[in-house]
């Protein structure tokens, strides 16, 4: 799946049924509320903006469930094959960041690190037995479409 | 200019004496270790404490490229013989900056600041290392490492902006602040004298120590905040 991905290809764009189905699903499965309305963002610049507001209620569903799943499974940081794509991650971040008129090296970092702890979450969730339903595997699906899934902030998930 | 022939390449390393290849490995297998556990308990529970998500991804990925960092170093271990058992924590101890109990966002701020300062000085001394090797594994490391303190400076830049995050920050300060200048070494090491001899290191431990003292200061200053007396806290 990780060799088939878009990373950070389609920021921005408007989202498909699909990608819909994908965030109500993920946000259903965390317990959140399902149908909170969507904020499309469209720059890296609002996307910085919007990602250094607290979102403590959505990260702390998310931690939850990380929490449920590292009883039953672990991986280990330190696995080199690991370490690969997520420096693969990060050249993604910096081209799409190019692509979109710069961004600054910590922004870009940033976004590499949030789709690391995407698919973090979804190797995790793929070793704890879960299947594609799981909110980790729709919220990475969303990561491999090109997306960046930014979380949720007052009532509204916000996504690039 | 270094003391000791360029060493190009792990077969040319396996010809060097006795000596030269023990104080290699004692350098290769302590910067493994030192990074394996940073990155434990240090970045990685840090994901937790930070503010924001900006914060929480920005931390993710500095652990990821410490843990980079760790494989790095280990498989040039693996490669000029350190054996399994050196590289175990049960048999070699990491440095003592990584018994300071992280608790806060803002102590982990500090120790990106100022922990990762000690750190690009220890790579730094390893830039013109007469073990190119290692020398280049140096150099590919040290614009993240000063990625990661430049990090501890702005979110402490961040924090100082108001009355009761300077306030968090100089605590932070006060707290780690004392155990970093043990990240040098002592002030007669007679394995720095051995690095030294060999070209692989290049300064003195304790001209190291006061640099970092002297370049630590500078960054607190620039921020407001204020260095602990070294001696009282001791």
């Amino acid at each position: 799946m990780e060799l088939h991905s878009a990373w950070f290809s389609t920021l921005g764009a408007p989202l498909g049924e699909g990608e819909e189905a994908d965030i109500r699903a993920y946000l259903a499965g965390l317990g959140l509320a399902a149908k909170l309305p969507t904020l499309l963002v469209e720059s890296w610049g609002q996307a910085a903006e919007m990602i250094r507001n607290p979102a403590a209620e959505w990260w702390a569903a998310e931690e939850r469930e990380r929490v449920r799943l590292e009883q039953r499974a672990k991986l280990d940081p330190a696995d080199p094959q690991w370490l690969a794509l997520t420096d693969a991650l990060h050249g993604a971040a910096a081209v799409a960041a190019a692509r979109g008129g710069g961004a600054d090296p910590g922004l870009i970092k940033a976004a590499a690190g949030s789709a690391t702890y995407a698919v973090y979450q979804r190797r995790l969730a793929a070793a704890a037995g879960e299947g594609e339903a799981h909110p980790f595997m729709r919220k990475c699906a969303l990561f491999a479409g090109g997306r960046w899934p930014l979380g949720l902030y007052g009532d509204r998930f916000a996504i690039y | 200019m270094s003391a000791h022939p360029e060493v190009k390449t792990i077969e040319e390393f396996k010809q060097q004496p006795a000596e030269y290849q023990d104080a290699v490995r004692k350098i290769v297998r302590s910067h493994a270790i030192n990074e394996l556990y940073g990155a434990q308990v240090f970045d990685e529970p840090a994901i937790a404490l930070a503010p924001t998500p900006y914060a929480k991804w920005l931390t993710c990925r500095v652990a990821m490229e410490e843990y980079h960092h760790h494989v790095r170093f280990r498989t040039l271990a693996d490669e000029i013989g350190v054996k399994a058992e050196e590289m175990d924590t049960k048999n070699k101890r990491p440095l003592n900056i990584f018994e300071f109990p992280l608790k806060t966002w803002e102590e982990f701020v500090v120790i990106k600041m100022l922990g990762d300062l000690a750190e690009i000085l220890q790579v730094e001394d390893l830039l013109h290392c007469s073990f190119v090797p290692l020398r280049n594994l140096a150099r590919t490391t040290m614009p993240e490492e000063k990625f990661h303190a430049q990090f501890g400076k702005d979110f402490g830049a961040e924090l100082v902006r108001t009355p009761e995050g300077k306030a968090a920050l100089q605590e932070a300060v006060n707290a780690f602040y004392p155990y970093a200048p043990h990240f040098f070494g002592s002030a007669k090491s007679k394995n720095n004298e051995l690095f030294r001899s060999f070209g692989i290191k290049l300064r003195t431990n304790e001209d190291m120590r006061a640099d970092y003292v002297a370049r630590a200061h500078d960054v607190l200053t620039s921020l407001g905040l204020k260095a602990p007396d070294l001696a009282q806290a001791a």
